[in-house]
């Protein structure tokens, strides 16, 4: 409500002067005229009549005038309109009954009139209370800036509660408050309140404690254990406070206070604070909007950041390739010729390549930019695929896969493309951390909804402490558990690269010990089912010559 | 069978790298009688046409226009072997240059064995299609009638499904090719009716399971992951 409408209020509530001269005026008016012909009249056509002014006033000026009024009516009819003439003693007993009558009904009347103000009153202040709270979410809605919307918050709930000033502090990320927004009246401008040292203290306590607080008038403050503006446990805090200061929780999470300050004591009655505590609540998620804008448009900046350098990586793995191609060959030629060097250089090529490679992946997957195709493909082929791939760093090793032909083969829906590298880092990841002279083990099987390749080791396995630390970037293990430290020196990402690749298309990688020693990781991927009319056996179109 | 090098014809590189042009030339000088070299997609194109090469190895970062652009063209009217170089792996992207004429592509940076043996299975499927077509085509153990519509693997007959046999006929008749899952689905599924494309991988994984000796290392019917397949020649 605003300043003036509050003062209106207490008005309506009292009656304005003007009504009661208007009603003296008009009883002493219709008084003059019934005693002019007062002999003629009946008392039940005075009676009425002094009924009419009483409804008549009670209704437009409330309670007091109407008793007042029909106090003044009974004296009147008593002295002026009932025999004898101009004195308050009457003839008949029965005429007493009359004014008694009168004197009740009129009572009864504005009594139930007030009543009915009262609740018409109450009536418009809910609606316009509503309408403050829909012209409140109208403006946070539309406003163009987070910082507007909060803004436009405190205006509304320091005109609402008719406090001088409003202000909104919102919790920092380094724990501290600022000053979100703040609202004040005009004479408030002036010599508003400064966020002294002792305001920011009783702030802070009330965001962790999430309990209100208040400054009386003489600036003492006092701690409640109230939570919100409307609980009775404020009521004595209140009775006479400059300042209120109220949590802002949203989503069960602190995220501000609202202080509320008026030099000249603040007036909430209990409703008032019942709105307040949903005003509040509004100022809450302004604060919350406010922080999720910072964040997005913080994560917008990355973002950009994360394409430029993706861009960057492009260009240079591209540029890179180009000389490694050459640097490859002339190696390779040399190397034809015996020379080690070159065999040497060629390898360490490759691996250079391999780690371009794996740090272009790496950044397009980070920047959300790796497309997935998800089609129905057979396991074997998958597997036939990465075997193929890795084919050449086997250097003897013994790659060992069981495929039972008459069990039907597993088909899964997957990216194929992504699938396979994920089999070939981890076939290489076990050739690199294995003795050379064991086995990879190969085998895959349907799991009902899932289709599974595990990729087995005779290893040294992973230590519980760094089964999940395997899975991120630059993870390199400790004490180099490669038996081959040359071989083993990648960047660290294929194993990050891997689980990425597998979470995008639906499936999982996980790692588990090996019975009897060494390393199991699985890729588990989403297996399709087809249709009847998929892979039927036709009856076969050759025939034995 | 075929001679291992063969003497005659010409071949074009377009590269705008003297370093990758030179490491393709050692890499196919005993492959070809004569080597012409061009550093643009246009002045290619125009060697292409003045030339008449049988080989072209075409690299896709040109400085003046895409490589595809430059395969298209040429395809337009000659019947040359091309086979790309890419530093980009995308798969996508070597797809849509077999779909656009290409017949084989190498990924930088590549080994100069697998170039040579890829441009050898390519320069021999260039001069099988201009022979006449054969009843019987043989694939290692493997013997295929095309009149029959049989094949046999040593004594035994293979059984195949109608979908199957087509597949094999498709690949065995572009032997050394790289065909892309569309080239697949037209020339099968053009033909026959009633299945989905999507099976093609599972059909090829079945057809594996019959023909080759180890599915999971598969020696006739390669997979060029993201792209599609190869039958491979064996010798």
């Amino acid at each position: 409500m605003r300043e003036t409408e509050w003062r209106g209020w207490r008005r309506r509530s009292l009656g304005r002067p003007g009504s009661w001269l208007f009603w003296a005026a008009t009883l002493l008016a219709v008084t003059v005229a019934l005693v002019s012909v007062r002999g003629e009249l009946d008392q039940a056509h005075v009676t009425l009549i002094y009924m009419l002014v009483v409804l008549g006033g009670s209704a437009s000026g409330g309670r007091a005038l109407g008793f007042s009024l029909a106090c003044a009516c009974f004296l009147l009819i008593d002295y002026f309109l009932q025999t004898p003439y101009d004195t308050l003693s009457v003839d008949k007993p029965l005429d007493w009954l009359v004014l008694l009558a009168f004197l009740v009904t009129a009572t009864v009347a504005t009594q139930l009139l007030g009543r009915a103000n009262a609740e018409a009153a109450a009536a418009r202040r809910r609606a316009e209370e509503i309408d403050r709270l829909a012209a409140l979410g109208a403006e946070t809605l539309s406003a163009g800036r987070a910082d507007d919307a909060l803004a436009a918050i405190a205006k509304v709930i320091r005109e609402t509660t008719g406090a001088a000033e409003c202000h909104i502090y919102v919790a920092g990320t380094g724990g501290g408050f600022r000053l979100g927004a703040h609202a004040e009246s005009a004479a408030a401008k002036a010599g508003g309140r400064d966020a002294d040292r002792s305001t920011l203290e009783t702030v802070a306590w009330v965001a962790e404690h999430r309990w209100a607080a208040t400054e009386r008038l003489d600036g003492t403050p006092v701690r409640t254990s109230a939570a919100q503006g409307a609980s009775a446990a404020l009521d004595a805090a209140l009775a006479p406070a400059r300042a209120l200061l109220l949590p802002l929780v949203a989503h069960d999470k602190s995220v501000g206070v609202l202080l509320l300050a008026d030099s000249y004591g603040l007036r909430l009655d209990p409703a008032r604070r019942r709105f307040l505590d949903a005003l509040s609540y509004y100022a809450a998620l302004g604060i919350e909007r406010v922080e999720l804008v910072a964040e997005a448009e913080h994560a917008e900046a990355l973002r950009e950041a994360d394409r430029l350098k993706d861009a960057l990586l492009a260009s240079v793995s591209h540029d890179l390739r180009t000389p490694l191609t050459t640097i490859k060959a002339l190696a390779h030629d040399l190397a034809g010729g015996g020379d080690e060097r070159a065999a040497v250089i060629e390898q360490q090529s490759d691996r250079l390549n391999h780690m371009v490679a794996d740090l272009l992946d790496l950044s397009r997957l980070n920047a959300g930019g790796v497309p997935v195709h998800t089609e129905i493909n057979a396991v074997e082929d998958l597997v036939g695929a990465a075997i193929q791939q890795v084919a050449g760093a086997l250097g003897g090793r013994q790659l060992r896969t069981a495929l039972a032909l008459r069990e039907p083969m597993p088909v899964g829906r997957f990216d194929f493309v992504h699938s396979l590298r994920i089999l070939v880092n981890l076939i290489e990841n076990a050739l690199k951390y294995s003795p050379a002279d064991t086995p990879i083990d190969v085998a895959m099987r349907g799991e009902g909804a899932m289709i599974a390749i595990a990729i087995a080791d005779r290893g040294s396995g992973v230590p519980a402490a760094e089964r999940e630390r395997i899975f991120e970037p630059f993870y390199r293990p400790a004490g180099g558990a490669s038996p081959d430290g040359a071989r083993a020196g990648g960047a660290g990402l294929g194993l990050a690269i891997a689980r990425r690749l597998a979470l995008a298309q639906g499936g999982t990688l996980s790692y588990e010990d090996r019975p009897g020693g060494g390393s199991i990781f699985t890729l588990r991927l989403p297996a399709a089912r087809l249709g009847a009319e998929g892979v039927e056996e036709a009856p076969p179109l050759a025939v034995s010559s | 069978m075929i001679p291992q090098g063969q003497r005659e014809g010409t071949g074009l590189i377009v590269d705008d790298e003297p370093q990758i042009r030179r490491v393709v030339r050692n890499a196919l000088q005993g492959e070809l009688a004569r080597l012409v070299e061009a550093a643009t997609g246009s002045e290619g194109i125009d060697m292409a046409a003045a030339e008449k090469p049988i080989l072209v190895v075409l690299d896709l970062g040109l400085p003046d226009m895409p490589g595809i652009e430059v395969c298209r063209e040429i395809r337009k009217w000659s019947s040359a072997a091309i086979v790309v170089l890419s530093a980009r792996q995308s798969d996508t992207e070597k797809a849509l240059l077999l779909d656009a004429g290409a017949d084989d592509y190498v990924t930088k940076p590549f080994s100069t064995l697998e170039f040579t043996a890829r441009v050898r299975a390519n320069l021999r499927r260039a001069q099988a299609a201009q022979r006449p077509s054969e009843h019987r085509v043989a694939i290692g153990e493997l013997v295929m009638d095309l009149a029959a519509r049989t094949v046999r693997r040593g004594e035994h007959t293979v059984h195949l499904t109608p979908i199957e046999w087509e597949l094999l006929r498709t690949f065995a008749t572009q032997a050394g090719r790289t065909l892309t899952h569309r080239q697949l689905f037209n020339a099968v599924w053009g033909r026959t009716f009633g299945d989905p494309q999507q099976y093609l991988r599972v059909h090829v994984a079945n057809l594996r399971r019959k023909i080759e000796q180890d599915p999971l290392r598969p020696e006739i019917i390669v997979t060029e992951p993201g792209v599609g397949y190869r039958l491979e020649m064996p010798g």
